[in-house]
């Protein structure tokens, strides 16, 4: 299993979590973050005051696959989260040991 | 029913008729009855394995008493079971530990969730502040085995005398621990998805009410009151429906659960509503959520009532409060113990008086004592007779909405069902559960809430909270704004599949009935129209130049803009309490401001009288005939002139500018909530913007805001809004006229300005409490033709007279000027030419230099002392 997260652009997650149930992944955790890449920061005056946003709002998706599913929901993410300018995000995939659903106590795959 | 004699008989027995109990409840629906017969059924297992593992080793000398829901004989089906081991001394509870151990496992293994306490008699004499739980349990004990003698003991001496000793305490950590539970929900009864146990309005409120007043009896009694007077008679009979829906509401839910879970969930209510559970005849699941609803209401009142009227449930330094609020006491309204209370001779039939009573709730956040709320209650039907309607209501109700417990004061003409009668357009919308995930409360809660959360900016405590605190407090009509939350919803009341277009039609309804002035229902109406806009904004780019542009366009003015972001604000804020995060907030704002500055940097962008707009739109359907004349005094306004004004506004001013003939300055004065408002419309000419501002200054007028408009044709049309801080209208009547004329006088020629300004500057010498550097900034980039520039400044009499006449001096044409105060900083753009274009590198080098000599403080201090 794969640990699979994903900073995207606020405006492209209706895309990617529709790309997602198109190739039967349903669960995802969503999370308002926000951070900063090589994307340069945003700096808006308003009356007198100079509002800086060094840190750019963005979302993270993060959900487990079988490893059967990487390439095909990284490319999905991918694909839909792309806009092809800086700050359309990273993907980043990790190592899994094992899951648990909690209600049975089902483990490993099957509990995903 | 026999007795059992074996475990393996008591297991038979306890399934058995655990299994009857719950097919009779499908049959009947009495939960009454589920109570009684399981706490019988757990008394004679109980008894039986008494018998069995204590008694059968000789006479106990301990006791077995029923405690808290059991005691009570409140026991729903998977409700825990409270007992106490009652002990003389710990050495009878040595003896018996192994057989206790026995007794209870065997409950255990039924399975019972069963809820053991051993103590010694000493022990139950004290309150531990730490599980005050346990002497409320106490509170309802009841003899079960063993030595009643000891019980007794604890019955009729140790625990009267404990009350009479401790009442204090433990009322008020009975209030505490209450008001912790309250929070934890919201403070609310109107939850889409209550635990019908825990709630405000739940069955554990009905515990606490009977706790606080028999604790107050027995601290007044000494003893132990009889139960029929547990609770007042009229409380009584109130409570009773409520309390049969509800204990038969929690056996559907343990049945249903197969476990002591309390929570109503949409799939619990359609279930219970197709199961008529707790009424007689079907119904659809919002309606019987409205019955339940009404139920916890009744509940919840009562709880707080009793909260607030027995003293020692407060602390003193809660009752000096309300001592003091009795001060804000007047002749209609007397406030004793924090609640309102009229006199005899009040006659609340007259409306008037009435809706006095709820503007004072708004104003000072107290509540109606029961008598008060019952005599509301009995006018009402008279009040529907003949509601109060129109300009009169709307008085009413706009000062309500500004006033700091507006939401608390609608909250109460709701309840007593006042709301519904004076606004009908509400009652859709009444405890309304609405299936969405994302919001926790009924609609009506919602609405409420997203007004209270705007009136609690007052005391706004996180950096973030004080920007929005700010923009409030700078809207010239909040009433519109706290009116548009009041309705944004109502939509979903009507079942319509497009919320926001059924809000905008019932919205209709209430505005008519209100009798708003035409140009207020267009503003409520756009909130209403555009509330999720700028929800949409955050799912997209917000650093998008073009998504933000699409945005401000859709808004069209500052001051739509101020009020559509507060509404998003408030809107999300009232959601649940976890909805508007940080991350939300401050992208609020940065929407905000980036689509502000793009208001003002468009703001030259010209007008087509021929485009579609829906403010030309309007303009034409209210002057059909004089469409063609409109159209050629439009053309060339930029498009910001007629998003600025009401369309009857802009009508207004058509007809002056066609008298320019005739009288070469065109005066209105208005007066509004925060300030005056004068509109001079004349042809452009050197100095005019600049002139104006000098005759404002000379009067003493503090300019707040202004707007500067010119058409192709060289019309000009000035709108300053400003303080009158000497009060020369407010007190003068006729010194309006004067003024109008003093201004056209000045405008041409007739009247001196230097003269004017020379006087009134003698007279002010204020020195400002918070320092402001003055900047400059100027963008060539923002405008087709025009070049913008920001000047932000310590605000001071006659400063916008300055500013402009020194640009007039330095060759200038001030195209727009959007003029702007917060607190002691003058916020001024100003869109600038010079020879019909924009200004070069060098020329505003120039002006910048002259600006800054202008607004440093010697030379300020220069002029004063040349006016002096």
């Amino acid at each position: 299993m794969t640990k699979i997260e994903a900073i995207i652009q606020n405006s492209k997650l209706d895309a990617v979590k529709d790309a997602l149930h198109e190739i039967g992944v349903e669960g995802m955790t969503v999370i308002e973050v926000r951070g900063h890449g090589r994307q340069k920061g945003h700096t808006e005056f308003y009356r007198g005051r100079e509002y800086t946003v060094d840190l750019i709002p963005k979302i993270k998706l993060e959900l487990v696959v079988a490893d059967k599913m990487i390439d095909q929901v990284v490319n999905a993410v991918a694909a839909a989260a792309r806009t092809g300018k800086i700050g359309d995000g990273k993907i980043f995939l990790s190592r899994i040991d094992e899951a648990i659903r909690i209600r049975n106590d089902e483990r490993g795959e099957g509990a995903l | 029913m026999s007795t059992p004699t074996s475990s393996r008989e008591v297991r038979v027995l306890y399934t058995e008729e655990s299994t009857r109990l719950q097919k009779d409840f499908a049959a009947s629906g009495n939960g009454r009855a589920v109570l009684g017969q399981r706490t019988k059924l757990l008394e004679r297992i109980i008894c039986s394995l008494w018998q069995e593992h204590i008694a059968a080793h000789g006479v106990a000398p301990f006791a077995l008493v029923a405690i808290g829901g059991f005691g009570r004989s409140w026991l729903f089906p998977h409700s825990d079971v409270d007992l106490l081991f009652l002990h003389e001394s710990r050495a009878t509870e040595e003896t018996y530990k192994a057989a206790l151990r026995g007794f209870s496992q065997e409950l255990w293994d039924l399975p019972l969730k069963v809820s053991p306490a051993t103590r010694t008699l000493a022990e139950c004499e004290r309150v531990n502040p730490d599980n005050v739980e346990f002497t409320m349990a106490l509170l309802d004990c009841r003899f079960l085995a063993g030595n009643h003698e000891l019980f007794s003991r604890l019955h009729d001496h140790v625990i009267p005398a404990l009350v009479q000793r401790d009442a204090q305490t433990l009322l008020q950590k009975l209030a505490e621990i209450t008001q912790q539970r309250h929070a934890k929900y919201g403070d609310t009864v109107f939850h889409l998805e209550p635990n019908v146990k825990d709630v405000p309005g739940g069955l554990r409120d009905y515990n606490v009410a009977c706790w606080l007043w028999l604790i107050s009896a027995m601290e007044k009694l000494g003893t132990w009151p009889d139960p029929i007077t547990l609770l007042p008679l009229p409380a009584r009979r109130q409570l009773e429906p409520a309390l049969e829906f509800l204990i038969a509401v929690r056996c559907f839910l343990h049945f249903r659960h197969g476990r002591d879970d309390n929570a109503l969930s949409w799939v619990d209510q359609d279930e219970a509503a197709r199961g008529k559970i707790g009424i007689d005849k079907q119904m659809r699941a919002a309606d019987w959520m409205r019955v339940y609803f009404s139920h916890a209401r009744a509940i919840h009142r009562l709880t707080t009532q009793l909260l607030e009227e027995i003293p020692a449930a407060r602390s003193s330094l809660y009752r000096q409060f309300q001592n003091w609020r009795s001060r804000v006491s007047n002749p209609e309204f007397s406030v004793v113990d924090g609640f309102i209370c009229l006199p005899e001779s009040s006659a609340l039939e007259d409306p008037q008086l009435l809706l006095r009573l709820f503007d004072f709730i708004a104003q000072h956040g107290v509540g109606a004592s029961t008598t008060t709320e019952h005599r509301v209650q009995q006018v009402l039907s008279s009040l529907a007779a003949m509601p109060p309607k129109g300009a009169e209501l709307w008085q009413h109700l706009q000062v309500m909405l500004l006033e700091p417990y507006g939401a608390d004061a609608l909250r109460t003409m709701h309840s007593l069902g006042v709301l519904k009668v004076l606004l009908p357009e509400l009652s859709v919308i009444d405890s309304l559960v609405v299936r969405d995930f994302y919001h926790r409360y009924t609609v009506d809660e919602h609405s409420f809430r997203a007004i209270e959360s705007l009136q609690e900016l007052a005391s706004a405590r996180s950096e973030w909270e004080q920007r929005y605190e700010e923009l409030f407090d700078e809207l010239e009509r909040p009433e519109l704004l706290l009116l548009s939350l009041l309705l944004h919803d109502t939509g979903k009341g009507i079942g319509t599949e497009d919320h926001v277009q059924g809000s905008l039609d019932v919205a209709q309804r209430a505005l008519a009935r209100l009798d708003l002035d035409v140009s207020d229902r267009e503003i409520v109406l756009f909130l209403i129209a555009s509330h999720l806009d700028l929800s949409a904004v955050l799912r997209r780019d917000i650093f998008d130049s073009a998504t933000i542009k699409a945005f401000a366009e859709k808004v069209g003015t500052p001051e739509r803009l101020k009020m559509l972001t507060l509404m998003t604000y408030a809107d999300i804020k009232s959601v649940n309490p976890e909805a508007l995060t940080p991350w939300k907030a401050e992208n609020i704002w940065q929407v905000y401001i980036a689509a502000a500055n793009c208001l003002n940097r468009s703001a030259d962008q010209p007008l087509h009288a021929d485009a579609e707009d829906e403010h030309f739109d309007r303009l034409h359907a209210l002057a059909p005939i004089a469409g063609k004349k409109i159209k050629n005094y439009l053309e060339g306004f930029p498009l910001r002139y007629v998003r600025s004004y009401p369309a009857e506004e802009v009508l207004r001013h058509f007809d002056m500018a066609q008298r320019l003939e005739h009288a070469p300055v065109q005066t209105t004065l208005k007066r509004g909530r925060h300030w005056y408002e004068v509109t001079v419309i004349t042809r452009d000419r050197p100095f005019l913007f600049a002139t104006i501002a000098g005759a404002l200054a000379a009067w003493g007028m503090n300019i707040i805001k202004a707007n500067a408009f010119s058409d192709e044709a060289g019309v000009v049309v000035d709108t300053f809004y400003f303080i009158d801080r000497f009060r020369t209208l407010e007190l003068n009547l006729p010194e309006w006229d004067r003024f109008q004329r003093n201004i056209s006088e000045v405008l041409t020629g007739k009247a001196d300005l230097e003269i004017m300004l020379r006087n009134r500057m003698r007279s002010e010498n204020g020195t400002p409490k918070v320092k402001i550097d003055t900047q400059l900034d100027f963008d060539n980039d923002c405008s087709s033709h025009s070049t913008l520039l920001q000047v932000i400044a310590q605000d001071q009499p006659g400063l916008l007279h300055r500013i402009s006449a020194r640009l007039s001096r330095e060759e200038c044409d001030i195209e727009i000027a959007l003029i702007d105060t917060e607190g002691q900083m003058a916020i001024d753009v100003f869109y600038l030419t010079s020879t019909r274009a924009k200004l070069t590198v060098q020329h505003q080098g120039r002006i910048k230099a002259a600006l800054e000599t202008e607004l440093s403080s010697s030379v300020l201090s220069e002029f004063r002392a040349k006016s002096g």
